[in-house]
């Protein structure tokens, strides 16, 4: 007689929130072990390490602050791009082009500051500038949700193709040195970015020695009026709907390839904002503008749970971990900051493993043919 | 000694989440027997079958095949015990061809695909009297085409007991009788032969048993010489049982929806609605009896707006609504609900709280960019409130309601837009009587206030009980409408199965034709 | 032979020797794909089986060490996928990134924490000899085509054959049927006894295994030196990701577009000097941005991409269930 097998899998409704938050938090521990045991592999000493990172090296600083204004530079695109991307993934549209859209976003945004930076005044170019980053992502992740929404086309598969478009056309206006390229800097022999008018600078507001990112602030802004338009919004209630269940939002009365773009478009414009955001405060282009934020939000997002609260605490997280990493690495010439992304990817394997412990159940065959679940 | 069954199923149970598919129910088919598996959709024949081909895993009963006891874990387990099914849904892969198709879960030619595939499986299917292409791919096939490749998949395969999920519902007259002679031929041979149809006069022309279900639960087993269509429509349906609904008598208005000649198509692209007439008055409930699955589901989804129609007129109150939008419907006051077999799959979005369920078709009325929620709060208590709905809270998530509760959030949000024609269909499914009651009570007041219902119902106590008149649709085809109170149980089964045909009964008056007609006041 | 030929044959044998590694990738991604599965990780895969093949090609002194590891390390980040996707349900998207950000991390990991360690290919005869060119009898005496196409190391052949067996495999066997059956719809196949969880996990490690030999030759290509800011594969998983769809997940139509894509990718490098060599008739090639170049494969992987999504059907090469988690008992 063939038995029942020992184990098998049920789905179930989702469970309760301890056991939700015990099993990630295990996975961050088990993934934070795993990287103390690599770290002993190579001979530095874990606790040393994790110190450093964790503190982001502020302890001991000499400019303490110049350490928490290099973090928010990290920070503000990786928190909106992930805001951005989990509300295309709120309605299972899977835009993996933040990579492309932030560099449009930047690519704009930046034409806008040398166009324009000496002529207008430091807030009106600011707003130009975010404008200009807004349209330009928005227009380039509305091309793909248009097709999408028209053929169904493959989103997941444009959006990549769409990243690397835009990357070389980065390059191309990088390494093109001709009377036309108004991003170079003219000033000099070999293909150069030249840094932006002063007006194009991002705002920065002294506190003390401090000095506070103003787009700091408008991520904040972003962050609440997101959570709000998500919560509150009629806007971020078809979203919802449109996500659950396009049939019911059909049959509601809902058009849903409105939805889609609209929503689409928001989310890409969201990213080129973060591009120009990002620009704007580093004062200048360069090759590798998105600091790879497209993916990483990804994975922020995916980590959250689309949650716009998770979101502002994983992406701090993960910004601690690689600009901590960073820090930490320059006492290590073994260890540098790609070890952030090693471990950015143990704590993702571990925390899906865990999420399929929150959404199945483990059914195991009892005695006498019953069945406990645990 | 004790006859050896090919298949015994004892006691065997299935929940899909709290909803209950099968109970305790019991089987078993003989080498070279075709039982028919008799019971309306929904009733749980599907089911029980896929525990036998290995898709589901009972919850608890033993199977016994061959008198071995057996648990089937996978379909290639089912296969190897000589279990071949012929799903209703084709299973097949549509870019692949016929004879890839049947490749496919071939065991014994060796690794490689063989050049001369294609001819081992045409002399394979002349052999046993079928004529396919083995080259034509699955996307080029008519619906018919694509059940005859399954049928001789599982031939091939060498099954030892067949299942077939409503074989013939696709395949014309000729067809049918191809594969009933097939049929024979392999019961001959010694097959066992489940057929599941709900076509009582292929059942008893087929069949050498007929086993039956009603609800998730086996009624007991007949054999075929001994049965006739009464007998098995009455076991199918259910014996009369005295419920003591309420039908209060409204005074009734002009015809609010008149529905005339509508032809729609399924999304096989087989005819679903055929030619359909009816209309329904102010004050009255209309009933639409007839075995789920033949056209209810697209008749609701065209009235809604939400499936287009080949041909035929939909006029609500003298306006042509035919290739409006849903949202236009909804504003003209028609309100459709239709409780699918999953209980969720159109008309809620599952994973949002009943506020947000209440507000999904009027959340746009309100000015201003945010859903009012207070209002919708407060709709969600009062629905709560009136329909006595358990749940811990208005911001309870959908799918965490039980049945009768999701049944009840649906048709509260329906009813407070309120629409003056309502379509409700399968309201009560799967409910207990207590709420089922509180249902019809929702209705009725309905009713009273002038509101137009129609009702696509299963059960025909209720109908008979419930309804002012009821509309029997078989295969898409109206058989006729009938008064509630003046029709009996019988004659309502007999139509149901397309023996009974009153759709020209009064010569005068065809069915489904109002006298007091507005669409004359249409413009063409 | 003048110079100007000479230059021909170099950009021409170069599109080979280069680009190789991307029919690996691509062959890797067509199993992967067509068991259903959308692995976005082949970048990161690759740099696993890169660094590690490498390593133990060097420690062993023995070319086949390299590439079996390289197969195993890489395969062993298809069996993560696999583990996480397959058994575990997570999104695949999510996991297929997550693979690249590891195995790129894992990759500077290794390689910074060996510092001075670091072998240097030319300390070992085995790897260099492997990665020498093999003449093919007769074929490689042809003018122009003999060099750049049959006067190749190894695993330029290797490569090539993977392909046309993968081919072979996909089309003229039952097991490659089946495969194939997952990918497209997975209940029909699970119907008839198809075991999807053991294909797809089967399908995956091979797939990334193949996709770590590709790592391993470029190991090879880089002359084994270790740079602490670039990464051997340096993208090259993503335009395989991209060929997939250009080769319309036929690996016969790879190598075509391998050679399509390389020519580009090439073209980049070799602009000026074919300028040069031929002023009359290629001078124009100086006037092109390289990054023209560089994009191209993904510009028309994108038009092919729309292309297709218009006019559905017509015996579409993309699984339909790519993407897709299955799970039997699904209602």
């Amino acid at each position: 007689m063939r038995q029942q097998p020992l184990l098998r899998v049920v789905k179930r409704d989702r469970a309760g929130l301890p056991v939700q938050a015990a099993a990630y938090l295990t996975a961050i521990l088990a993934a934070v072990l795993t990287g103390a045991v690599l770290l002993l592999i190579q001979g530095v000493d874990p606790l040393d390490f994790y110190g450093q990172m964790f503190t982001l090296a502020i302890p001991g600083s000499r400019y303490p602050w110049r350490m928490v204004e290099n973090y928010i530079k990290l920070f503000v695109p990786l928190l909106i791009v992930s805001l951005a991307l989990a509300l295309a993934f709120k309605m299972r549209f899977w835009n993996i082009g933040g990579e492309g859209q932030f560099i449009i976003g930047a690519l704009c945004a930046s034409a806008a500051a040398m166009k324009l930076g000496e002529q207008l005044p430091q807030p009106v170019m600011l707003l130009v500038m975010s404008l200009c980053g807004l349209c330009g992502g928005g227009l380039y992740g509305v091309f793909a949700a248009g097709l999408k929404v028209k053929w169904g086309t493959n989103e997941t598969l444009l959006t990549l193709m769409l990243n690397y478009l835009a990357l070389y056309l980065l390059q191309f206006f990088a390494e093109t040195k001709a009377p036309w390229n108004l991003f170079l800097d003219t000033a000099s022999a070999r293909p150069k970015f030249a840094r932006f008018p002063d007006s194009a600078q991002m705002l920065l507001v002294p506190i003390g020695p401090f000095r506070l990112n103003l787009s700091l602030v408008a991520a904040g802004l972003l962050c609440a009026a997101l959570f709000v338009y998500l919560k509150y919004a009629k806007g971020g209630y078809e979203i919802a709907v449109v996500g659950d269940s396009p049939s019911t939002a059909r049959y509601a009365g809902m058009r849903v390839g409105r939805i889609v773009l609209r929503t689409i478009f928001l989310s890409a414009a969201l990213i080129g904002l973060a591009g120009a955001f990002y620009v704007s405060t580093a004062g200048i282009l360069s090759a590798s503008v998105t600091n790879d934020v497209g993916w990483t939000g990804v994975v922020v997002a995916w980590l959250a749970k689309l949650n716009t609260l998770g979101i502002v605490a994983t992406s701090a997280l993960i910004t601690v971990l690689q600009y901590g990493c960073q820090t930490a690495s320059t006492s290590y010439p073994a260890i540098d900051a790609n070890f952030a992304n090693l471990l950015q990817g143990v704590i993702l394997f571990l925390v899906l493993a865990a999420d399929f412990f929150v959404r199945f159940r483990i059914v195991v065959r009892g005695r006498n043919g019953k069945e406990d679940s645990k | 000694m004790e006859e050896r069954y090919a298949i015994e199923m004892r006691g065997i149970c299935k929940n899909f989440g709290r909803v209950a598919a099968n109970k305790n129910v019991s089987l078993n088919v003989k080498p070279g027997e075709i039982l028919a598996l008799l019971g309306e959709n929904g009733s749980g024949k599907t089911t029980l079958m896929n525990m036998l081909s290995g898709i589901y895993k009972p919850d608890s009963g033993t199977i016994l095949v061959n008198g071995q006891e057996t648990v089937i874990h996978s379909p290639e387990d089912a296969k190897r015990l000589g279990i071949g099914m012929v799903h209703q849904h084709f299973k097949l892969v549509d870019v692949f061809s016929a004879a890839d198709n049947i490749w496919l879960g071939d065991e014994h030619s060796g690794p490689l695909l063989k050049k001369n595939r294609c001819d081992v499986i045409r002399q394979m299917a002349q052999k046993f009297g079928f004529d396919i292409d083995p080259q034509k791919k699955v996307y080029n096939m008519a619906v018919s085409e694509k059940q005859t490749l399954e049928i001789i998949k599982v031939l091939y395969y060498g099954a030892k007991i067949i299942i077939l999920d409503e074989p013939t519902a696709v395949l014309t007259v000729q067809e049918i009788d191809k594969l009933f002679a097939v049929l024979r031929r392999m019961k001959a041979e010694g097959h066992a032969i489940i057929i599941i149809t709900h076509k009582l006069n292929e059942v008893l022309e087929i069949s050498d048993r007929v086993a039956i279900m009603r609800r998730g639960e086996s009624i007991g087993t007949v054999d075929t010489a001994q049965a006739t269509e009464q007998l098995l429509t009455e076991r199918m349906v259910g014996r009369k049982v005295t419920l003591n609904i309420d039908c209060p008598t409204v005074e009734k208005t002009r015809p609010l929806l008149e529905i005339r000649d509508l032809t729609i198509r399924n999304d096989e692209g087989a005819t679903a609605i055929d030619h359909v007439s009816f209309y329904i008055r102010g004050g009255e409930i209309l009933g639409v009896a007839g075995i789920a699955g033949c056209g209810q589901k697209e008749l609701c989804e065209a009235i809604a707006g939400l499936r287009p129609i080949e041909t035929g007129m939909m006029i609500h109150k003298g306006d042509n609504i035919v290739g409006l939008s849903p949202k236009a419907i909804l504003e003209k006051g028609i309100s459709m609900s239709f409780i699918p077999e999953d209980r969720l799959g159109m008309g809620l979005a599952p994973s949002l709280s009943i506020t947000d369920n209440m507000l999904l078709k009027n959340y746009g009325e309100t000015k201003g960019p945010f859903v009012d929620r207070k209002s919708g709060r407060a709709a969600a208590e009062q629905v709560i409130q009136e329909l006595e709905i358990v749940t811990p809270s208005t911001e309870t998530p959908v799918r965490r309601l039980s049945g009768g509760n999701v049944q009840k959030v649906l048709l509260g949000r329906e009813i407070k837009s309120g629409p003056n024609v309502l379509i409700t269909a399968y309201p009560v499914r799967g409910l207990d009587i207590h709420s089922s009651y509180a249902i019809y009570d929702i209705l009725n007041r309905q009713k009273k206030d002038g509101v137009g219902i129609l009702f696509v119902g299963e059960d025909l106590d209720v109908m008979m009980g419930l309804c002012d008149k009821i509309l029997v649709l078989c295969h898409g085809k109206v058989m006729g409408v009938v008064h509630a109170h003046k029709t009996t149980k019988e004659e309502l089964g007999l139509m149901m199965t397309g023996a009974l045909d009153l759709s020209s009964k009064y010569a005068d008056k065809p069915a489904g034709i109002a006298r007091d007609s507005r669409i004359e006041e249409v413009e063409p | 032979m003048n110079g100007s030929s000479d230059v021909l044959t170099l950009f021409l044998f170069n599109i080979v020797l280069v680009n190789i590694p991307l029919l690996y990738g691509t062959v890797g991604e067509i199993l992967t794909e067509k068991a259903g599965s959308l692995n976005l990780g082949v970048e990161g895969t690759m740099a696993v089986g890169a660094i590690f093949g490498y390593l133990a090609g060097c420690a062993t002194d023995s070319l086949l060490t390299g590439l079996l590891t390289a197969f195993a390390a890489a395969g062993l980040c298809g069996g993560l996928f696999a583990l996480l996707t397959v058994t575990l349900q997570a999104n695949q998207n999510v996991t297929g990134l997550t693979i690249t950000t590891f195995g790129l991390g894992l990759y500077f990991f290794v390689g910074k924490g060996l510092g001075e360690r670091w072998p240097a290919m030319t300390d070992v005869p085995a790897l260099v000899r492997g990665f020498t060119a093999v003449e093919v009898p007769v074929l490689s005496r042809l003018p122009v085509a003999g060099k750049a196409l049959f006067s190749h190391n190894v695993l330029v052949y290797l490569g090539v054959l993977i392909a046309a067996l993968a081919w072979w495999y996909l089309n003229y066997t039952k097991t490659g049927l089946r495969l194939r059956a997952v990918g497209e719809n997975p209940a029909a196949a699970d119907s008839v006894g198809v075991n999807i969880q053991l294909y797809k996990y089967v399908h995956l490690i091979a797939g990334s295994g193949i996709m770590g030999l590709g790592g391993f030759y470029m190991a090879l290509n880089m002359s084994g030196s270790f740079e602490g800011s670039n990464c051997w594969i340096n993208g090259y998983g993503w335009i395989a990701i991209a060929l997939v769809i250009f080769a319309n997940w036929n690996p016969l139509l790879a190598i075509l577009g391998t050679l399509v894509f390389g020519f580009f990718n090439t073209l980049q490098i070799y602009a000026g000097a074919l300028a040069g060599a031929f002023p009359g008739a290629l001078g124009w090639l100086n006037a092109l941005p390289p990054q023209m170049f560089k994009a191209l494969p993904f510009l028309i992987t994108a038009v092919v991409l729309i292309a297709t999504s218009v006019r559905k059907r017509e015996g579409p090469g993309q699984p339909a269930s790519l993407g897709l988690n299955y799970f039997r008992e699904e209602r």
